[in-house]
């Protein structure tokens, strides 16, 4: 059964026109017109346990929207969701203490309190027993190496100490499935690949069930075997990764390099279409099924080949193209 | 035990962080006491020719100051502000996620928050009263004090719902400082912050004692001053009772009307 069950969800926001300039703000005083914004359209997917699953999109598709409604935050306009078995709009306490939500945006921690007085509380909130806080705390902070920064109060951490800290203070619960909205955001190249390489490891031990929205391809391609591309309240992708290259990309890459005294741009243009160009190494653009001849070709002729290779168009430019045919 | 070391551990908390703050709030009691001892000496350029006004001499309407601010200080918060500000940027949605009810958490917080400042206030109207010995009436009734302690701790928890109340107008305007501004002004005369409500016409007085903001400070300090008897006190716990009860029920019914709308626009 999955752990994670969703169907026809939908999200519709409300807000109010607001003209700008001072006689149109007056009229607003009086008489204002509604309008509604769709966040999330009748989404369906299901996830079973242990799986780590990637919401990609560009801002304000909906994947924090969807997110927030399986925390429970928002009720949503229509459809249904249940995560372990419950409503979670409903906000019992018995899912509120088997799952956590993370938002690279916010923080729980308090802001002038060493990290610890807020893990204290969450000990306290979610009824954590003694000796399993202590367990879970030393297991984390040793797993994130943050010993030496429990007493010094948050706000003079870096972004990244903050953000493991972040971690500890939803993971101490245990809770079997995390919500995580933009993990890495802000964050240098170092400290997003800890905090990858913590959610990586953590959910494989664990086998927590982990929801996770990122900007970054980097932090899809290392954790996520499965993608939910998520564009304009739509599910556009639900699938393999690997597999979204196959379906969306229909073309390969040939990298051609030349010795001698190179080429000129007429002798390579008919071999398909060109991504770079210069006398020494060139970038061909090939449909899927003819990269073998086009290959074939190349070498048969009488440029001066030196080396030739074939690759997949780059996850981040096949996800690119699915939003830009989108729009 | 469990349950109280919870709600314990929240006002601690929130007890430290307000220590890291304690320069700024001993500053800010100092401009209190500043606004206290001008109240204190307009009313004795009044008196100056010396008598009674309404009913009350020189050394009573000093009492009534001293005794009404140190009251005062014990009861109020500033709940409303942290509660509009929850709201506003959306930090709400940490609390909506964990097991505990906001409201809950939110008034373990607020005791432990305000208690630094609480100290600093109570001891420096402690000094203020000592400074005017010779003019502070002195009353040690046992039951008279049991109920004036009654009444003070049934004010501090109502002056926390009704903070917690008037900060859910969040979900509803995000300029709410103004609002808030202008209730503390109302609220501060009822409660005969300015002046003892019974200079006024009796239906002041009255008003007074029916809604729950006197209890604050004038009812308590008539009490005090042997101006009202201890069946009236009872009556007046009565009446904070009923208040403590509907003001639970309203917060109820505003904050299911005002997540709806949280929800709504999804801030």
């Amino acid at each position: 059964m999955p752990i994670i069950e969703v169907k026809n969800l939908s999200k519709t926001y409300e807000y109010y026109k607001k003209e700008p300039g001072f006689i149109q703000s007056l009229k607003g005083l009086f008489r204002r017109e509604k309008l509604y914004a769709q966040a999330v359209s009748e989404i369906n997917f299901s996830i079973e346990e242990g799986e780590l699953v990637g919401f990609l999109g560009p801002n304000g598709a909906g994947k924090t929207t969807t997110l927030k409604m399986l925390s429970g935050i928002l009720h949503p306009s229509g459809g249904e969701a249940r995560v372990l078995g419950y409503v979670p709009w409903k906000r019992q306490a018995a899912y509120q203490k088997q799952f956590a939500l993370i938002m690279g945006q916010k923080n729980q921690l308090w802001w002038d309190l060493p990290a610890m007085e807020s893990f204290i509380l969450n000990k306290e909130i979610y009824e954590i027993p003694d000796a399993e806080f202590g367990k879970n705390l030393d297991e984390l902070v040793d797993l994130l190496g943050v010993r030496e920064i429990l007493s010094v109060p948050v706000r003079k951490l870096s972004l990244g100490q903050r953000m493991k800290c972040e971690l500890i203070a939803a993971l101490l619960h245990k809770p079997r499935v995390l919500f995580l909205d933009e993990p890495t955001i802000g964050l240098d190249v170092v400290a997003q690949k800890n905090i990858r390489d913590f959610i990586k490891r953590y959910n494989r031990e664990k086998k927590t069930t982990i929801i996770l929205t990122s900007h970054y391809m980097e932090d899809i391609k290392e954790l996520c075997e499965r993608v939910i591309i998520i564009d304009h309240s739509r599910i556009l992708y639900d699938g393999k990764l690997a597999e979204l290259i196959n379906k969306y990309a229909a073309h390969k890459q040939l990298t051609v390099t030349f010795n001698d005294h190179g080429v000129s741009r007429e002798q390579v243009e008919r071999f398909g279409e060109l991504a770079e160009f210069s006398p020494y190494k060139i970038v061909i653009r090939v449909e899927r099924s003819k990269a073998k001849d086009a290959a074939a070709a190349i070498l048969a002729s009488e440029l001066p080949v030196d080396d030739i290779l074939i690759d997949e168009v780059e996850i981040d430019e096949v996800v690119r193209r699915i939003f830009k045919n989108t729009r | 035990m469990g349950v109280i070391k919870k709600h314990l551990t929240i006002t601690k908390i929130a007890w430290q962080r307000a220590l890291t703050y304690r320069f700024t709030v001993l500053a800010h009691r100092l401009g209190e006491l500043g606004e206290m001892l001008v109240l204190i000496l307009m009313w004795a350029a009044i008196y100056s020719g010396g008598g009674v006004i309404k009913g009350y001499s020189y050394r009573e309407m000093i009492t009534y100051i001293l005794l009404g601010n140190l009251i005062n200080v014990v009861v109020r918060n500033w709940l409303s502000s942290v509660v509009s500000r929850d709201i506003a940027d959306g930090t709400l949605s940490q609390f909506l996620v964990k097991p505990m009810p906001y409201l809950r958490y939110i008034l373990f917080r607020e005791v432990g928050r305000i208690s630094v400042a609480f100290a600093f206030s109570v001891v420096s109207s402690l000094l203020v009263i000592f400074f005017f010995t010779r003019y502070f009436i002195i009353n040690t009734a046992p039951l008279m004090l049991a109920a004036l302690a009654a009444i003070i701790l049934l004010a501090f928890v109502t002056e926390l719902l009704l903070s917690f109340l008037v900060g859910l107008i969040a979900f509803w305007t995000t300029e709410v400082d103004g609002i808030y501004a202008t209730i503390d002004r109302l609220k501060k005369f009822f409660a005969g912050g300015y002046f003892p409500i019974s200079l006024l016409p009796p239906v002041f007085v009255k008003a007074s004692f029916l809604l729950p903001f006197g209890y604050s400070f004038f009812v308590p300090v008539q009490l005090y001053l042997g101006k009202i008897g201890i069946e009236t006190a009872a009556l007046g716990i009565l009446i904070q009772l009923f208040w403590l009860a509907l003001l639970y029920g309203i917060i109820q019914l505003v904050w299911n009307r005002g997540i709806k709308k949280y929800e709504g626009v999804g801030i």
